[in-house]
């Protein structure tokens, strides 16, 4: 079983390793294997070099707010998405995957974000997988009431 | 035992997952690779010492080189990216980072650093720290594989090399020599040039330390470069300009290093009508360096955290929000 966990990590860290994409600083920040979903409110969607970050208002359990911070690409590569300085309008409600900052402050990386009417954004640098096959395989997560890719691998979810 | 629980099937996945994205990276696909034939390296007719006998050898070849008009300069408008390069296959066995430090390359000093930022990068999936997360220019080597937008503006007596990261221009001035009225060095140093019918050789001196990227060799305040950059034409209507480059820097190399780098239309952009702002970095950055030495980022309502889309110090007077059209405010734990 020792043999076994040792592969697991061997191929985590061989992911990781691959996932370097570009950008202004290191993603150091954010722990890549965890991938959390959250639903709130658009205070800002700052389109801004070198990074663009989307602030987003969560209500918590127990009714209060915390302002969640959020990091995504660079004007220059959402723009070629199809994504601009519009696409997220205050008070909005969106859906956000991203990963956590490590020191557990209210942060991340962005993978995606989903607006009301269902409609995807891939707003991901290097902090998070925007990929199409990661949202589609958090649309099916989601149907079955997944908000964290640990608690859907757990659950042998695919 | 369920195939999707158990944590071999997991490692499978995972592993899978790593060598199809490392499949793209020895594609160069992280700086738009595989686009067009594959790029090859074209070595200088021979070795040299520096690059001034490499670039005097060079003009000499070219009888001075090619006088162009504004007609007959060759024009390379519009928005482009990059294309791909082959710098890391200089630095590492493979290619790419499923790969090793190749020995040898680099001075022992530098390649005891470089070996440390490549550790980094293999065991964390990250380096620690990228200087430009403290807003510092990308510099030279880096402008040749920055992503983002680049423009290329030529004239008869000068060419305009322009990334919008930064924002980064290098200025190459035609039939001239080096010139150093600072009596220091900088991030994109000196660069004259000339032509060789349709092919730019360009000479660069006088450059600050830098490095290629974070996970690539630091460069000395002695890195020097020769670039020959042409645009070529490929079958399917494949349009590359091509940057072939040989670096000197005898503080950080053992010998001279080849490489090529590549650009291609930005065609996405210029579909979207995308225009180049000011690279807002000092304004909006809130990368710093924590007490372990690794990035982080001051959050809104923290000490240090620039609001990039604030006020201005002037808030008294009217229309002084950086936020005109949305005014929005940040306001941590609203409620």
């Amino acid at each position: 079983m020792k043999t076994t966990y040792k592969a697991v990590l061997i191929a985590l860290v061989t992911t990781l390793a691959a996932m370097t994409v570009h950008a202004h600083h290191s993603f150091a920040m954010f722990d890549r294997t965890t991938e959390v979903v959250k639903t709130g409110t658009v205070q800002r969607w700052a389109f801004n070099n070198p990074h663009s970050w989307l602030y987003v208002n969560v209500t918590n359990e127990d009714g209060t707010q915390t302002l969640w911070s959020f990091e995504s690409a660079s004007p220059t590569q959402l723009i070629g998405r199809g994504i601009t300085g519009k696409s997220f309008e205050p008070d909005a409600t969106v859906t956000v995957m991203f990963c956590p900052l490590r020191d557990g402050r209210a942060g991340g990386g962005i993978g995606w974000v989903m607006l009301a009417d269902g409609k995807y954004f891939s707003t991901a640098d290097g902090g998070c997988n925007g990929s199409d096959e990661n949202i589609a395989r958090w649309k099916d997560w989601m149907k079955l009431g997944y908000r964290s890719n640990k608690d859907a691998q757990a659950a042998g979810a695919k | 035992m369920k195939f999707a629980k158990h944590p071999i099937w997991i490692g499978v996945g995972l592993v899978a997952l790593g060598i199809g994205s490392m499949v793209a990276m020895a594609q160069q696909g992280a700086f738009g690779g595989g686009y067009g034939p594959p790029l090859k390296v074209v070595p200088p007719p021979r070795t040299f010492v520096t690059s001034d006998e490499h670039y005097a050898y060079l003009l000499k070849r070219a009888h001075d080189g090619t006088k162009h008009t504004l007609d007959s300069v060759p024009q390379w408008d519009g928005f482009w990216v990059t294309a791909g390069n082959t710098h890391m296959a200089a630095f590492i066995d493979t290619g790419n980072l499923g790969g090793k430090v190749i020995d040898g390359v680099l001075t022992p000093a530098y390649e005891a650093a470089f070996k440390e930022r490549w550790r980094q990068q293999t065991e964390q999936g990250q380096v620690d720290y990228d200087r430009l997360g403290e807003c510092q220019p990308p510099g030279m080597p880096r402008f040749l594989l920055e992503p983002y937008s680049h423009e290329f503006i030529n004239l008869p007596n000068e060419s305009y090399l322009i990334n919008d990261f930064g924002p980064s221009i290098r200025r190459v001035l035609i039939g001239k020599q080096h010139s150093n009225l600072y009596g220091t060095h900088s991030w994109y140093g000196d660069t004259i040039g000339f032509w060789n019918g349709a092919q730019l050789v360009m000479s660069t001196k006088y450059l600050y330390p830098a490095d290629f990227t974070r996970w690539s060799p630091m460069t000395s305040n002695q890195f020097e470069s020769i670039e020959t950059w042409e645009l070529k034409r490929y079958p399917g209507g494949i349009e590359r300009l091509e940057v072939q480059a040989t670096f000197y820097d005898k503080h950080a190399f053992v010998k001279p290093v080849n490489v090529v780098y590549a650009f291609r239309h930005a065609t996405d952009l210029q579909k979207a009508d995308y225009r180049v702002t000011h690279w807002e970095c000092e304004q909006t950055n809130n990368t710093y360096l924590d007490d372990k030495g690794k990035s982080n980022f001051h959050l809104p309502g923290e000490a240090g955290f620039n609001d990039g889309r604030g006020l201005t110090h002037f808030p008294e007077l009217p229309g002084q929000s950086r936020d005109p059209i949305y005014n929005t405010t940040l306001t941590p734990g609203a409620k």
